[in-house]
């Protein structure tokens, strides 16, 4: 327990600086409190000065006053009150903006190897349902709970000073009704978490018999899959109906406390052994008090269960930023790079536990030279291009480009004169603008248009109506798979990258489309310094050096022709039809 | 509203019992807690007097309120258990139902809807019917028993002292009413704002390596920020509405008290009201705050499950597939033949399937070739009455196939598909489907070729696959999804290009298996659809598709001599077979 509250406070702490440019938002229900407290404290009271005072002995005069001051005192009450709620929602809002935001860009800085990991969705969740907790806990939980208690204890003092024997025969209830509700609690909390259980374990059921309904109707099996869905069903029914009696009950017994208080009261007023004279305007104070005790109990396990998810939410906010994963940014370089590599006895495994993928690769690339690397899969050849960019430090040997050793090197500066062309098609969900210049303020229109027309997708950006304008579904859904390989290759090209990393697409598309696309990587092929991972004839016959790799190492080099001339791997590899689809 | 009627009366009124009484508990409740401030007001006039005789007037009141006190808690626990059941039995029978008429909706339905909105719809709205039937019910219940009986009382004592209470209270309900309406506006645009949140993140995420190669990140950070922004503007909204107008009516209330103390304190110095009676309107004006405040999430209750009812119609009125009654018998393999068949889908121009004719007799193997989009599958899914046929175009033994029972005829059926469906079950209960007693899955396992690849898994057939059978490899997935189909006993066996994602020594070796199931003495009809050639050498006829249209017929051996996709086809892939070695 005691562990637990240090890594409570110690998460606090972590969370300060996200907070701590609204701290006057978090503090002014602090300073709201007396007032509010106060007001609260002294409605009760008017009331009973009011009817003791006043009403009782038909004195008049002073009463409109009386009653003035607690009107003031319940519109105060709840001024107070809700600009202290608005302060903390509105504080716990940006706290969460901002940590929403930072955990993105964290997410985004962290190196390639970190992603390989992790599914996608389950990263999300930290950005989206549990920073959503943690508003929870900021805008209902942490601080009310403080006030809460300030409250219980006013209140207490309030009905102590007023009348300390009726109070304190008030108190009888209290344990009691402690015991109660904790036992209420204790079973609710089980059956809630049955309820969440079952009810997730009814619905992923639903889901994957709707996404298989073809094979349950083929296989006649929609009776027994019914029968299970009701079996699934009825066990979330079954703790939903037991919960209901918990909560039925809890909700009762306070209601019927306060009555059997207000009994009390008239009981302690018949007994002579504690003098117990009460008026009626203390009765009705009391209860008035006692209404005010009631709600921050009932309220108390609700708000503990907040502040326990948020700490749950919190402690993998920050497993997530505190996992520095990120890339070592580098030095920069001193002149422009101009994109020459060198590849050296380049030796590297993915992990420690696993073998060698790549094992003495030695090649260069010069300035304007097109290079293909082939071979069976997992012979290394994707290896070695993502290690040209920089996706993975921790390799032995070199690779220089332009005389610098790459792990060396400025990664954003790596990265914007070597540029990757990946076989599956990555476009967001935005305008087709957007997917080319990737918000890149360098890249102007004039970029794009000439990129655009390098790689012949101008015309079919021609077509639509709104034309750069037009916003393409989740992952490109409204266009076909080679429209979405030309996109990509317009927005390496309006780049303007010195070297481009090109893994060609084995995705079979129309003859057209594939025209299309042969002509854009000529184009590509004719402009720049290219590593092709090549799948396609015309490709490596316009390669001015063939790398044919097998097992991690480069088994022969050459061109095209004196590689076929030579009749080794590669002849066999052209003459299978370079992994075209049959 | 005549809809919301029909629903009380198909599946509340079930439960009326329940109802019944939980009404009588709850007019209960309300009975004594509208009868505590009145022993109050007594008591309270008891206590200025200070006579032995007020002592015992006073004590008599403690024990009446202490006995109502703990009889409340009894009654009111009964009377929200009595109303909240049925509001789960409700929903319980509601997703029951419902699931069992999705899973009788044909293909034709599955291609409208998907399965994001189907599965919104069993939960979420049913979650509204659910707490109207509960929770909602009680309310009404509640709140008109609560106001006839407090009202009631208050009259009695002072019906001007009443309307300085209503009045105050009613202008506060409107407000915190129109602040409902407007808090679930915002609610639903803030989890529209939260889901282009994820929907960032998440496309970011997809494409973190694309994102990075370009030194994208500040562009997407600040997309994120738009969103964001827009976010925390509902959010502070919303928490306006929360902090001020939701506890409008604790400070009506309030407002109400002091309209007491005003008019009521003058009054029981003239005499008109005793000060038990001023001390018993108090208690009343806290007694219906808190119905009232639940009067106003009860309209929004009432309308969105309004929506959600008419929600839940448009896929109550679907219908299911129920076109034919002639039984089909199981135990003979059955003819089939196509006069003139064209098929297209609903929102396609250009048919998929133009003009078929031809027969198959019973017990044949057919083999069916052509490329991708040739309508290989399409045809499948006709033979199966996933699609139906237009009528009068497929007959099985002569009688057209709409004019069967569905359930019987796919009896009769066992299908594999090329892009096969498994279950996050075990490999086993993939398999049998929950036939368990049949004998020889050990037998299955082999003929699909299965074996060598359980005995690898960690619990062999007992292993569980992982959703959508992300445990097994491609291969592996469609010989699971081969062995559940050849576990059935079946007369028409269709194999939707099962052999893709399998190598060429495990392709041998399942043709092979498939020739044997045409040898039996009982030879069901083999559909075999493939675009490698060298799987259909066994088939007695094949036919060639391309572009929906049949554009050639014949057995292997005489597809192989006449120029055509098949012999292009044929040529091809066997000199790949002849050059192991790939590229890819």
């Amino acid at each position: 327990m005691a562990q637990e509250q240090e890594s409570a406070w110690a998460l606090g702490k972590k969370l300060w600086p996200y907070a701590r440019e609204d701290a006057w938002l978090f503090g002014l229900p602090l300073l709201l409190t007396p007032l509010a407290m106060a007001l609260a404290l002294l409605e009760p009271w008017l009331l009973k000065v009011a009817i003791d005072d006043h009403i009782t002995p038909g004195r008049l005069e002073g009463l409109g006053t009386l009653a003035l001051a607690y009107l003031a005192a319940v519109v105060l009450s709840y001024g107070s009150h809700a600009l202290y709620q608005l302060a903390l929602a509105i504080a716990g809002g940006r706290t969460i903006r901002r940590l929403r935001q930072a955990i993105f860009a964290h997410l985004l800085c962290l190196r390639p190897a970190f992603f390989d990991r992790r599914p996608a969705g389950a990263l999300l969740t930290r950005a989206t349902s549990d920073v959503e907790s943690l508003g929870d806990a900021l805008t209902h939980g942490v601080v009310t709970i403080v006030l809460d208690m300030m409250m219980v204890v006013g209140v207490l003092a309030a009905m102590l000073w007023l009348d300390w024997r009726l109070a304190l025969v008030l108190c009888a209830v209290g344990p009691p009704l402690a015991i109660v509700l904790s036992v209420c609690r204790r079973a609710l909390r089980n059956y809630y978490l049955r309820i969440r259980e079952t009810l997730s374990t009814v619905n992923a059921f639903l889901a994957e018999r709707l996404n298989g309904v073809r094979v349950v109707q083929l296989f006649n099996h929609q009776a027994p899959a019914h029968a299970r869905f009701v079996s699934l069903n009825q066990d979330y029914r079954d703790a939903a109906v037991r919960s209901n009696v918990f909560d039925a009950f809890m909700y009762a017994a306070v209601d019927g406390t306060a009555s059997i208080c207000v009994a009390l009261m008239l009981w302690y007023a018949t007994t002579d052994w504690v003098g117990g004279a009460i008026s009626a305007g203390l009765l009705v104070a009391f209860v008035e008090y006692l209404d005010k005790l009631f709600k921050p109990l009932r309220e108390f396990s609700g708000k503990v269960a907040i502040i326990q998810r948020a700490v749950a939410a919190l402690v993998k906010i920050f497993g997530l930023l505190d996992h520095q994963e990120q890339v070592v940014p580098g030095e920069k370089p001193r002149s422009p790079l101009i994109g020459r590599f060198e590849v050296e006895d380049l030796v590297f495994r993915y992990r420690a536990e696993n073998d060698d993928v790549l094992r003495g690769v030695s090649f260069q690339v010069n300035p304007g030279e097109v290079v293909a690397l082939v071979g069976p899969t997992g012979c290394g050849k994707t290896t070695v291009a993502r290690l040209l960019t920089r996706a993975y430090d921790g390799y032995k040997g070199h690779i220089r480009l332009d005389g610098h050793e790459l792990s060396e090197l400025d990664i954003h500066e790596i990265r914007s004169t070597v540029s990757m062309v990946y076989q599956d098609v990555h476009l967001y969900p935005d305008t087709i603008r957007f997917n080319v210049d990737l918000g890149n303020p360098a890249v102007g229109d004039e970029q794009r248009a000439e990129a655009a027309a390098l790689v012949h997708v101008q015309p079919f950006i021609d077509e639509l109506s709104d034309g750069w304008e037009h916003r393409l579904r989740e992952r490109g859904s409204n266009l076909s798979v080679g429209q979405g390989q030309l996109l990509t290759f317009a927005r390496t090209l309006a780049h303007s990258p010195k070297v481009v990393i090109l893994d060609e697409a084995t995705a079979s598309v129309d003859s057209v489309t594939e025209a299309l696309i042969q002509g854009a990587i000529a184009n590509i092929l004719s402009r720049k310094t290219v590593i092709v991972i090549a799948h396609r004839l015309s490709t490596v016959t316009a390669a001015d050096r063939i790398l044919v790799m097998d097992a991690g190492r480069i088994v022969e080099r050459g061109t095209h022709q004196q590689l076929l001339d030579q009749g080794g791997r590669y002849a066999n590899l052209v003459r299978s039809g370079l992994g075209r689809e049959a | 509203m005549i809809r919301l009627l029909r629903f009380f009366r198909e599946y509340s009124f079930l439960y009326w019992r329940w109802y019944a009484a939980g009404v009588v508990f709850l007019w209960a409740t309300n009975w004594l807690a509208v009868q505590i401030p009145l022993e109050l007001a007594t008591a309270v006039d008891a206590l200025r007097e200070g006579t032995e005789q007020a002592t015992k007037i006073l004590f008599r009141a403690a024990k009446i309120i202490g006995a109502m006190g703990a009889a409340i808690i009894g009654v009111r626990t009964l009377s929200r258990v009595l109303f909240f059941t049925p509001g789960r039995l409700v929903e319980y029978q509601l997703k029951n139902d419902l699931f069992a008429h999705m899973m009788a909706l044909p293909a034709s339905f599955y291609a409208r809807w998907t399965t994001g909105d189907l599965i919104s719809r069993a939960s979420n709205d049913i979650t509204y019917l659910r707490v109207l039937a509960g929770f909602g019910a009680l309310q009404i219940v509640n709140v008109t028993v609560a106001l006839v009986l407090a009202g009631d009382k208050m009259l009695d004592l002072s019906p001007d002292l009443t309307l300085v209470v209503a009045v105050p209270i009613g202008c506060c309900l409107v407000l915190v009413q129109i602040g409902i309406q407007r808090l679930f506006t915002l609610t639903r645009r803030q989890q529209e704002q939260l889901a282009d949140i994820s929907d960032h993140v998440l496309a970011s995420l997809q494409g973190i390596r694309t994102l990075q190669g370009f030194n994208a990140e500040p562009a997407f950070e600040a997309r994120l920020e738009v969103h964001n922004d827009d976010w925390l503007a509902t959010h502070v909204q919303l928490a306006r509405i929360r902090a001020f107008v939701l506890p409008l009516l604790m400070l009506a209330g309030g407002l109400a008290i002091w309209g007491l103390l005003s008019f009521g304190g003058p009054m029981v110095a003239r005499g008109e009201l005793s000060i038990g009676e001023f001390v018993a309107f108090t208690t009343y004006v806290a007694y219906l705050v808190p119905p009232l405040r639940s009067l106003g999430w009860l309209l929004s209750v009432l309308q969105r499950a309004l929506t959600s009812l008419e929600r839940l119609e448009e896929l109550r009125c679907e219908e299911p597939d129920r076109l034919g009654q002639a039984p089909s018998p199981r135990g003979q393999a059955p003819a089939f033949e196509l006069r003139g068949l064209s098929f297209s889908y609903p929102d396609d121009i250009e048919p998929t399937l133009s003009d078929l004719s031809f027969s198959i007799p019973a017990g044949s193997t057919v083999g069916i070739f052509g490329r991708t989009g040739s309508g290989k599958s399409t045809l499948l899914k006709v033979l199966t009455r996933e699609w139906n046929p237009p009528p009068g175009t497929l007959f099985v033994d002569g009688t057209d196939v709409l004019d069967l029972d569905l359930d019987s005829w796919r009896q009769r059926l066992a299908v594999a598909s090329q892009v096969p469906f498994l279950f996050s079950e075990t490999v086993a209960d993939n398999i049998s489907m929950g036939v368990k007693d049949s004998p020889g899955l050990e037998a299955v396992l082999e003929r699909a070729a299965l074996t060598k690849d359980l005995a690898a898994l960690p619990k062999g057939k007992d292993t569980l696959v992982g959703e959508r059978g992300v445990m097994l490899s491609g291969g592996q997935r469609q010989r699971v999804a081969l062995a559940r189909a050849l576990y059935r006993d079946f007369d028409v066996l269709v194999l939707d290009d099962v052999l893709s994602a399998v190598d060429h020594d495990t392709e041998q070796r399942l043709i092979l298996a498939l020739a044997a199931v045409g040898q039996g003495q009982h030879r069901p009809t083999l559909w075999l659809v493939s675009n490698r050639a060298a799987a259909l050498t066994h088939a007695d006829t094949v036919l060639v598709l391309a572009e929906g249209r049949l554009v050639d017929q014949g057995t292997h051996a005489e597809l192989i001599t006449r120029p055509g996709p098949y012999q292009a086809a044929w040529l091809h892939q066997r000199v790949k077979q002849e050059q192991p070695a790939e590229v890819t």
